[in-house]
C-alpha cells in the first residue's frame, strides 16, 4: 500500500526505487530496527539508573567482554571442546536414526513393533537420562556425545519414518510401469519425498542436541561455553556470562535458521507447511 | 513458525496412500490377526523388551562394578512400590507425594502463564504485521536457543526457589503457544473477517467469531509441544538447583548416591506424566474439532 502515491518531482524515479525496496524488506528492516532500539534502550537505562554489576549489565561491558574473551582466546576455545561432542552425538544419531526409520517405514510389522516403546521415549523428557549417563559414561565427549545422540536419534527416527510411509505408491507404479529402474525409483521418487522430512527432522535434532550439550556441561565438564555459562554466573561475572549466552544464542538461531532456509531453497513446493 | 513435522511424527503415522486401492474395495472379513496386529506388535516388543532387560544380567553375569550402576525393572518396579508405600529414603524431606506435588505445582503455574501470555500475544502478533516484524527476532532467537542457558542468569536474579522454576517452565512454554497461535491467526480465512467486518462487528468480534474458533487446532498442537517443554523445564531447573524439592531433585541426589534404580523410577514418573497430559490433549483435539467439515492440517 505504501507504494501508491509515491510521486517525486525531481529525480523521482530514483526515489521511488528506494521506496520499493523498503517496502520489499520492510519486514527485516522492522526487525533490525527493533533490535537496535533494545540495545540503545538498555544502554541509556542505565546511564540513568545506577548499575549493579553483581546483578546485571549493559552492552558496552558486554562488548568489552566480548573483546577480552576473543583475545585471550577461551571463547574459540570453549566453543571448539562444545563442538566436538555436539557433532559426533549428532551425526551418529543421523545415521542410526535414519536407517531405523527407514526399516520401520519399509517393513510395516517392524513399524508396529517398534513405535509404541519408540514414541513413549520419544515423548518423555528424555534429557532426565542425563545423570545416569553421567554414571554410565564419565563427564568427557563420550558422555556428553551418548546424551546428545540420545535425544537426537529419535526426530531423525520418526521423520525418516514418516517420510517412507508418505511415499506415493501411485507414482512408485508410475515408474515402474514406464520401465524405470530401480535407480530411477530411488533418485525421482523415494529420495525427493524422504529428504524434506529429514531436513524437518535434523532442524529438531539441532535444538535437541544444544540442549544436550548445555545438559552435560552444567552436570560436570571443565570447559565448554556450557561450562561457561554456568561458571561466570557463579563468579557474579554478569558482563562475560551475557557474552557466553549471546554466543550461544547467534549459534543456535545460525543451525536453525540455516536449516530452515535450506529447506525453503531445496523443497520450494514445501513452502508454506 | 512450522512445527508440522514432529506433530505429524509424533502423532498417528501417516498411511501411506496407495493409488491401486480401488482393486482391493472388496470388503472381506477381517480376521483377528489383521484387526490386532499392531497391538500385539507393538504391547509384545515392550513386553520383550522388559524381558531381555531383566533377564540379560542373568545369563551375562555383570562384574562387581557394573552390579552399582545397573538396575532391572524389577528392581525399579520395587522402588517404585516402596516410594509409594511411603518409604522416604530416598527423598531429603518429604515424601513422594510432597515431591509430585512440588513439580506438578510449578508446571502447571509455569504452562499457565504460558498460556495466559502466549494466546493473547500470538493473535496480536497474527493480526498485526508490524508488531509482528518487531517481534519476530526477539520470538526467534529465544525460541531457537535451548531455554537452560538462562537458569543460571534465572537463578541470579530470583534465587533458589519456586518461581524461579516457573520462570523456567513458563520461558520453555510460552513460545510454541505463542507460535501456533500466530500461525492459526494467520491461516484465518480473509473472506471470512471481511463478511464479519462488513457486518460491523469490532475487532473483538472478529476475534471472538473468527479467528479463535480457526485457530483452535493450531493452539491445541501448540499446547502439545508446550507440555513437553514445560516437563523439560521441571526437569533442568529441578537438576541445576532451580528447586528445593521436587522429583529432579530426588533424581539428583540418586545419581549421587548411584541410587540408578531411584533414577529410573523418577524418569518413568516424568514419562507417565508426559503421556498422560499428551493424550489428554489429543482427545481434546478430536473433541473440539468435531464440528470441522475437514481435517485442518494443524502445526
Amino acid at each position: 500500500m505504501a507504494r501508491i502515491g509515491v510521486r517525486g518531482s525531481a529525480g523521482g524515479l530514483q526515489n521511488e526505487g528506494l521506496k520499493e525496496l523498503v517496502y520489499e524488506h520492510r519486514k527485516a528492516l522492522l526487525g533490525c530496527l527493533s533490535v537496535t532500539v533494545f540495545f540503545v534502550f538498555w544502554e541509556t537505562f542505565y546511564e540513568f539508573v545506577e548499575l549493579n554489576e553483581m546483578f546485571m549489565t549493559k552492552p558496552s561491558l558486554i562488548a568489552t567482554g566480548l573483546m577480552a574473551l576473543i583475545e585471550d582466546g577461551q571463547l574459540i576455545n570453549d566453543i571448539g571442546v562444545s563442538a566436538a561432542p555436539f557433532f559426533i552425538g549428532f551425526l551418529s544419531a543421523a545415521i542410526v536414526g535414519v536407517v531405523l526409520g527407514v526399516v520401520m517405514g519399509w517393513r510395516t510389522r517392524v513399524g508396529y513393533a517398534l513405535e509404541p516403546l519408540m514414541t513413549a521415549l520419544y515423548a518423555s523428557p528424555l534429557v532426565a537420562i542425563a545423570p545416569l549417563v553421567i554414571i554410565f559414561f564419565g563427564v568427557g565427549v563420550s558422555g556428553k556425545s551418548i546424551l546428545i545422540f540420545v535425544l537426537c536419534v529419535f526426530p531423525f527416527m520418526f521423520n525418516a519414518y514418516a517420510g517412507v510411509t508418505s511415499v506415493d505408491a501411485l507414482l512408485v507404479s508410475v515408474v515402474r510401469s514406464l520401465g524405470g529402474k530401480e535407480k530411477d525409483l530411488y533418485l525421482k521418487v523415494i529420495v525427493p519425498s524422504v529428504l524434506p522430512y529429514l531436513v524437518a527432522g535434523a532442524r529438531y535434532a539441532v535444538g535437541r542436541a544444544l540442549v544436550g550439550v548445555i545438559v552435560g556441561e552444567f552436570f560436570a565438564a571443565t570447559a565448554g561455553i556450557g561450562y561457561r555459562i554456568a561458571w561466570f554466573s557463579d563468579m557474579f561475572e554478569m558482563s562475560r556470562m551475557f557474552v557466553c549466552i549471546l554466543t550461544m544464542m547467534v549459534i543456535a538461531v545460525v543451525f536453525t535458521e540455516g536449516i530452515r532456509w535450506a529447506e525453503r531453497s531445496a523443497f520450494p513446493w514445501r513452502d508454506g507447511e | 513458525m512450522d512445527d508440522s513435522m514432529e506433530a505429524r511424527a509424533s502423532g498417528i503415522p501417516v498411511p501411506g496412500t496407495s493409488g491401486l486401492s480401488h482393486a482391493t474395495d472388496v470388503i472381506t472379513e477381517e480376521t483377528w490377526w489383521e484387526r490386532h496386529e499392531r497391538m500385539v506388535l507393538g504391547s509384545g516388543f515392550i513386553v520383550l523388551f522388559l524381558l531381555i532387560w531383566e533377564v540379560g544380567p542373568l545369563i551375562i553375569p555383570l562384574s562387581k562394578g557394573m552390579q552399582l550402576f545397573f538396575a532391572t525393572p524389577s528392581d525399579i518396579a520395587a522402588v517404585m512400590y516402596a516410594m509409594v508405600n511411603g518409604d522416604d529414603s530416598m527423598f531429603l524431606n518429604g515424601n513422594v507425594w510432597d515431591a509430585l506435588a512440588h513439580s506438578t505445582n510449578a508446571f502447571l503455574l509455569g504452562l499457565g502463564l504460558g498460556v495466559v501470555v502466549g494466546l493473547p500475544l500470538g493473535v496480536v502478533l497474527g493480526r498485526s504485521e508490524i508488531i509482528n516484524a518487531m517481534f519476530d527476532p526477539f520470538i526467534t532467537a529465544f525460541n531457537a536457543t535451548p531455554r537452560l542457558i538462562f537458569l543460571p542468569l534465572v537463578l541470579v536474579w530470583f534465587g533458589i526457589g519456586l518461581w524461579s522454576e516457573v520462570l523456567i517452565v513458563f520461558i520453555g512454554a510460552v513460545f510454541p503457544l505463542l507460535i501456533n497461535t500466530y500461525a492459526g491467526v494467520k491461516n484465518a480465512d480473509r473472506l471470512l473477517i471481511n463478511v464479519v467486518r462488513s457486518f460491523g462487528a469490532s475487532e473483538w468480534e472478529i476475534n471472538k467469531l473468527v479467528v479463535l474458533p480457526n485457530s483452535i487446532p493450531f493452539i491445541i498442537a501448540g499446547l502439545r509441544l508446550a507440555i513437553g517443554r514445560a516437563i523439560l523445564g521441571v526437569v533442568v531447573a529441578e537438576f541445576f538447583g532451580g528447586a528445593e524439592a521436587g522429583i529432579g531433585v530426588m533424581m539428583v541426589n540418586a545419581a549421587g548416591k548411584y541410587h540408578v534404580d531411584v533414577l529410573f523410577a523418577g524418569l518413568i514418573i516424568f514419562m507417565v506424566q508426559v503421556l498422560i497430559l499428551t493424550s489428554a490433549v489429543k482427545v481434546m483435539e478430536l473433541r473440539l474439532s468435531r464440528w470441522r467439515p475437514e481435517k485442518v492440517k494443524t502445526f
